[in-house]
């Protein structure tokens, strides 16, 4: 799930015009260490939400790269 | 050309707002109550172009279900999104009662609310540019004995369009109100000749709004002509004043 997580990750920036980033780590901070806003964190739910058929943000705020993998039960 | 979901599009201005944007070649996703004979003639002339969808706004959980999940689902992307649908609870204000007031907040402000919750979704699955288009109501804007509750509902789609405008602009989603003044249609048919007369002597034109005029008017803001219109209430109303 890594692996695609960071594909859609890097569709997004993408889509902002950032560079892809070369890895993901549970700790990282979608919007201080990868650029998203609350408009950025919308389009990565409905990716993640079209490939998974979950809404990460459905029940709680999420903040890192670990909180979305816990919240795929991928960790 | 565009895929726009249009709600309530059984009759009245729903449907001709419809037939406007087949015409133009948009493909039509259109909630209704039930298939009638004028969407079945309509499905025999545009084929696959008219997407009948069967579903009750009342049961706002259900019919985005129905919408999204089972009909338009994440791989078909949506321009443009016409929230028409609409039911009016009049009666003067010591009358007013509970229930129907909730059923009208729920057809007519909460169900639109999350069917653009999903639209927006859409939207920004397919990196669209897409355009919402809400119907309101002129009595909005200018009082209408018996119309407090209805207006209101409407003034609240009014301040949700001009927000989602602010919010998603830089995605480039706009929103716009049509401000819609009294048509001849199925919603008005409990008024009396006689209040009708005095509704339409207060308007410049001195009569009925045009169906005509406010689905031209929706096919406009749905199209890239209406590139930058957004937060924008549009008055189509015989010029009421």
């Amino acid at each position: 799930m890594t692996g695609k997580l960071l594909e859609i990750i890097n569709t997004v920036r993408n889509n902002k015009g950032l560079p892809p980033v070369a890895e993901l780590m549970e700790a990282q901070d979608l919007r201080a260490e990868l650029g998203f806003d609350s408009l950025d964190l919308a389009e990565l739910t409905v990716r993640i939400e079209k490939e998974t058929g979950i809404d990460i943000f459905a029940d709680s705020f999420v903040l890192t790269v670990g909180e979305i993998l816990a919240k795929l039960g991928k960790q | 050309m565009k895929n726009v979901l249009v709600t309530g599009i059984m009759q009245g201005l729903g449907l001709q707002i419809t037939k406007t944007l087949l015409e133009k070649g948009n493909t039509v996703y259109g909630v209704a109550l039930e298939n009638n004979a004028e969407l079945k003639k309509l499905k025999r002339q545009y084929k696959e172009k008219l997407v009948v969808i069967l579903a009750d706004l009342a049961d706002i959980e259900k019919s985005c279900e129905t919408i999204f999940g089972k009909t338009i689902g994440y791989d078909i992307p949506l321009h443009g999104f016409v929230n028409n649908a609409a039911i009016a609870y009049d009666d003067i204000i010591s009358n007013l009662q509970y229930d129907p007031l909730l059923r009208m907040f729920q057809v007519n402000v909460f169900s639109p609310m999350l069917l653009t919750r999903h639209v927006i979704r859409n939207m920004l699955l397919h990196g669209v540019q897409g355009s919402i288009v809400h119907i309101s109501s002129v009595s909005v804007h200018t009082g209408y004995k018996g119309l407090a509750m209805y207006a209101s509902t409407k003034g609240a789609l009014e301040a949700f369009s001009r927000t989602a405008a602010r919010e998603w602009g830089e995605r480039g989603i706009r929103s716009n109100c049509i401000v819609a003044g009294f048509m001849e249609t199925g919603m008005s048919s409990t008024l009396s000749p006689t209040q009708k007369d005095r509704i339409y002597k207060r308007t410049s034109l001195k009569k009925p709004t045009e169906l005509t005029s406010v689905a031209n008017m929706a096919e406009f803001l749905i199209s890239d002509q209406s590139s930058s219109v957004t937060g924008s209430n549009v008055f189509v109303d015989s010029g009421t004043i």
